[in-house]
């Protein structure tokens, strides 16, 4: 029981993050590798407003979604689409916007790793305590049950938002041929920056919470989340929130089998190695739709 | 001179294995295998070599065949099985790889040395040696980049269906990428083993992809002369902004911003439209358009006769 | 496509002229020889008496993860030699002037430093960084090309090669054993570890030094975790752990993962002792606030130490911060400049070689420095007593010095 209380707390810190970043790569096609950079931003800007002002962890929480949304949108505007602008195919630009991702990732982690001299930082200026309540034995805190429902609150929100919805569906026709729904009156320049300010707020929403359930983070503590949260979305299938979900879960009900039951060592080994059996059966992941090739 | 290069002897050498490096992951890319597997191969290229110096005395000659032929075993067959996948799915298969060499590097017990790595790696290797095999291996790829070869790289890389419908074997030249690249990688491996003497957890991890991927696509993708460029700018950058200090990552970040912006074909994809335009305004625009039209019938010549 | 892939036959010969050249410039450079390791230089030569200048690189992260225990060398290094430039201490007219180096978290800036210095024929000396893999990577350098040089931290084995290098201190699981004092006290007779097996340092803690101390004081290790440089929630391993009910947990993590593991071990339910390490230092623990609360781990230096050498210098430390206490890093840079100005002095000379035969007679001696008074070498590190600390939810206390 106590396993799947930590599986569904790792997992959902991963979905928070994996849904950005899969929700601008399975729409407009941007794989933001400085979605990583914007999470920890976010909770840095906490961070320092707390050093001036102590705020309640609520306040800081709407604070780091609009952090992460104007970053998000800031780096679309200055680099992916100053990027897409020049780039002469789809296909030349994907690798530069992993490139300008990278490269745009160092500029605010490099603040606050000069700031905080890269030692941990965390939010308990807001005075906040996690409760924990036991149930038969089952020990669960306040944030990992707030961290599990924003998580599904978000995926079944953008799920239904891109299936149920016509703004939806025209961002989901982006994803499947951006020049046809050009054609089609979609305004995609629109659709992209709403789209970065989702998935940047949600990194932000991320950040604070998942400060608030570590206690403390680093400025360098996004690149891990974004191998994994990357192996997630690939896990899920590009495109598909549901894949996301459950690609999420597997990769964290893994790792706590793994770190549960044995000494430890192979933990990555067996998370990676699933996510190979996983490309080796469904090469689109699991929930991905097969690409129509023209012969 | 001489103390300018003893003194920078260190960055020469990181320089040279860069390109190596780099080549590991543009060889695939030309071919249109977006593979990042050749930093997996580097890392065994690295422990390879330290176990053959440390526990058989090898020379530096035999180690460099020996762990080159070992991550181009190891990639091949990986080549096997994942040549299939396409775009970001067969990066991510490929990072997992590169990933699950670090844990078998952590797990490794004393045949890497785990955490500590493997060190006092030395051999009889000379900065001569270090030359010559790194020019030798962009001869080689600079073979691939000529004449009728160069061609049918451009095809499999543009339009896999098309090479397939005029008789390219695709999935021998993709699996060919995977076996370059870890021969290639394999050796940047070992020669960076040979020349730190020493091994670590540091020679295989995600920072070394983003590193490898960004000295390709800023140096420019499709030729090894952007390889090179890359590996030289990546190299000295640091120590160029040096005088930035604390700063550095922040300039550092905004270059590489600036270039994936402003350089849609690399450093020298952008060297080489200057040099162009610089032609077109020196020879006059008559002419290079008789010229262009002449090439582009000798073109369509060989491609006929070629096919 | 392919923009600017060679298409005609004019630049294909071209192209294969271009590939000629570098055959041939390797075939060249192959004919000039020279060991991969490059020629050594000489450094200054030994003359009767010391120049005007003596030249110390230093060569240490001031960025990335380690930046903070690097600027805080960075301190003892400059205080060590404004010290030594005042009181004279080589001589008149002779000033030690340290050129401090930023590694950038990179190996190969960390080697290519050391090089540089080799080159460079006035450095008579590195201090060399604080990170084990970059010290493994200068080490061989400096080994090698007869380079004397001195690092702190830096606790991996391969990092001491020979005559020519020195570490102040010796690593963490040297020392870690003072704590079965305390252990003994309390009598606690069981202990669970969640370690982070991807640092040299803590393998070895959680691998050799405390199961070997849990054997000698005859209690038990019930369970064992090893956490990876990606685990960032420690809730599973930290279940797994108290699973088997022992009486103290060690936590052996670096940065941020201190606090969090240590605020998940308290939600997990486990209100007792914890063993640490000295990377929870520098108020790294503070973000847990209460539940970072009885967390102890050995240290080589305190601000809080009866020795009498150590005070001096924490007077002296205080005086030129703002009356700012030292952390270790700034100790150990501190003794190890002296050391390195005390060898200059015994050598008479600034000639690397001589440098490095008065380094190797001192130690042979005893030390008395930041770091304690008649304190002895062990395969050339400094071996220290060791001091063990106690964070109380907002600040570190001593709780006892070993003798």
């Amino acid at each position: 029981m106590q396993e799947l209380v930590a599986t569904a707390s790792l997992g959902s810190v991963y979905l928070l993050f994996a849904l950005g970043l899969s929700a601008a790569w399975g729409t407009i096609g941007i794989l933001n590798f400085a979605h990583g950079a914007i999470f920890v931003s976010a909770s840095y800007a906490c961070y320092e407003l707390l050093a001036i002002q102590q705020l309640p962890v609520q306040v800081l929480a709407v604070i780091a979604v609009a952090v992460g949304a104007l970053l998000s949108v800031v780096m679309q505007v200055l680099v992916f689409d100053q990027i897409r602008k020049r780039a002469k195919s789809e296909r030349a630009a994907e690798t530069r916007i992993l490139i300008g991702g990278i490269g745009a990732a160092m500029i605010p982690v490099a603040i606050a790793s000069h700031r905080t001299k890269n030692l941990a930082f965390g939010l308990q200026g807001s005075g906040f305590q996690a409760s924990v309540w036991e149930f038969g034995g089952v020990r669960i805190t306040s944030i990992q049950v707030v961290t599990v429902l924003c998580a599904l609150g978000a995926a079944t929100t953008l799920g239904w938002y891109l299936k149920r919805t016509r703004a939806g569906l025209a961002l989901r026709s982006l994803g499947v041929d951006d020049q046809v729904a050009a054609l089609m009156g979609i305004d995609r320049r629109r659709y992209a920056w709403a789209t970065m300010a989702f998935a940047g707020g949600l990194a932000g929403l991320a950040g604070v919470l998942l400060t608030l359930n570590l206690g403390a983070i680093s400025a360098e503590s996004g690149d891990a989340l974004l191998v994994k949260a990357f192996a997630c979305v690939v896990l899920g299938g590009v495109g598909s929130t549901t894949g996301v979900v459950v690609g999420c879960m597997t990769l964290a009900a893994s790792e706590t089998w793994v770190l549960t039951q044995t000494s430890g060592m192979w933990v990555e080994a067996v998370s990676f190695g699933i996510i190979f059996v996983v490309l080796l059966l469904r090469p689109q992941g699991i929930f991905g739709r097969q690409e129509v090739r023209r012969v | 001179m001489s103390s300018v290069y003893d003194s920078n002897l260190v960055l020469i050498q990181s320089a040279l294995v860069a390109v190596l490096l780099a080549l590991s992951i543009q060889v695939p890319l030309r071919l249109g295998v977006f593979s990042l597997a050749g930093v997996g191969s580097y890392g065994i290229g690295a422990y390879v070599s330290a176990n053959l110096v440390l526990r058989y005395e090898l020379g530096s000659i035999p180690t460099m065949a020996l762990s080159a032929l070992a991550a181009a075993a190891v990639s091949f067959l990986l080549g096997v099985v994942i040549y299939r996948l396409a775009g970001l799915y067969l990066a991510m298969a490929t990072i997992a790889f590169d990933l699950t060499v670090a844990v078998v590097a952590l797990n490794g017990g004393e045949w890497t040395g785990g955490p500590v790595g493997l060190f006092g790696v030395f051999t009889d290797l000379t900065m001569g040696l270090l030359f010559a095999v790194v020019a030798l291996c962009l001869v080689a790829v600079h073979v691939t980049e000529i004449g009728r070869l160069a061609r049918r790289v451009t095809t499999v890389r543009e339009d896999p269906e098309l090479a397939a419908s005029v008789g390219i074997n695709v999935r021998a030249y993709r699996l060919t990428a995977f076996v370059v690249s870890g021969l290639v990688g394999g050796l940047a491996g070992c020669l960076n083993t040979l020349t730190r003497s020493a091994v670590g957890l540091q020679d295989v991890s995600f920072h070394l992809v983003v590193l490898a991927l960004t000295t390709v696509i800023v140096g420019g993708a499709l030729s090894w002369r952007g390889a090179v460029i890359g590996s030289v700018l990546f190299t000295w950058l640091p120590t160029a902004l040096a005088f930035v200090g604390d700063w550095q990552e922040l300039v550092y970040g905004a270059i590489v911003v600036l270039a994936a912006i402003f350089l849609p074909t690399g450093l020298y994809g952008a060297w080489c439209s200057a040099r162009r335009q610089f032609a077109v305004s020196f020879v006059g625009r008559r002419r290079e358009a008789a010229v262009r039209a002449r090439l582009h019938q000798g073109n369509v010549d060989k491609e006929v006769a070629a096919s | 496509m392919e923009p600017f892939g060679p298409k005609h036959s004019q630049k294909r010969s071209r192209g294969q002229l271009v590939g000629g050249v570098v055959l041939a410039s390797s075939l060249f450079l192959a004919g000039c020889g020279g060991t991969a390791a490059g020629p050594g230089g000489a450094g200054p030569s030994s003359g009767d008496e010391l120049p005007e200048t003596v030249k110390v690189m230093v060569s240490v992260p001031l960025t990335g993860p380690a930046a903070f225990a690097g600027a805080e060398a960075e301190k003892g290094y400059e205080l060590a030699a404004a010290e030594i430039n005042e009181s004279g201490f080589l001589g008149d007219g002779v000033t030690l002037e340290i050129d401090v180096r930023d590694t950038q978290a990179s190996v190969q800036k960390a080697a290519s430093d050391v090089t540089a210095a080799i080159a460079d024929s006035e450095v008579t000396a590195v201090l060399g960084s604080l990170s084990s893999a970059e010290a493994l990577a200068q080490s061989p350098i400096a080994e090698k090309q007869k380079m004397p040089i001195v690092y702190i931290q830096a606790g991996s084995p391969g990092v001491i090669l020979g005559d020519y290098t020195y570490r102040f201190p010796t690593p963490m699981s040297s020392y870690y054993n003072i704590l079965s004092e305390q252990i003994a006290k309390e009598g606690w007779t069981s202990i669970g570890m969640v370690y982070g097996a991807w640092v040299p340092t803590l393998k070895e803690l959680g691998e050799v030094a405390i199961p070997e101390m849990a054997e000698e004081l005859g209690i038990e290790v019930t369970s064992s975790v090893a956490t990876q440089q990606t685990t960032q929630d420690f809730s599973a391993p930290i279940k797994q752990v108290l699973e088997s009910d022992p009486d103290v947990v060690s936590i052996l993590q670096i940065g941020p993962a201190n606090a969090t593991a240590m605020q998940q071990l308290r939600q997990a339910g486990f209100d007792g002792p914890v063993l640490g390490n000295s990377s929870a230092g520098a108020n790294t623990l503070e973000p847990a606030g209460e539940n970072g609360a009885g967390m102890i781990w050995p240290v080589d230096f305190a601000p809080g130490t009866d020795d009498p050498a150590s005070i001096e210098f924490i007077e002296k430390y205080k005086t030129a911060n703002n009356d700012e206490e030292p952390f270790p890093y700034a100790a150990e840079a501190y003794d190890a400049t002296w050391f390195v100005a005390k060898a200059i002095e015994a050598a008479g000379s600034a000639n690397r070689g001589a440098v490095k035969d008065a380094m190797v007679e001192m130690a042979g001696g005893t030390w008395t420095g930041a770091l304690g008074s008649d304190l002895s070498f062990e395969e050339n590190s400094l071996k220290v007593n060791g001091t063990v600390i106690e964070w109380d939810g907002t600040r570190e206390n001593v709780l006892y010095s070993a003798n």
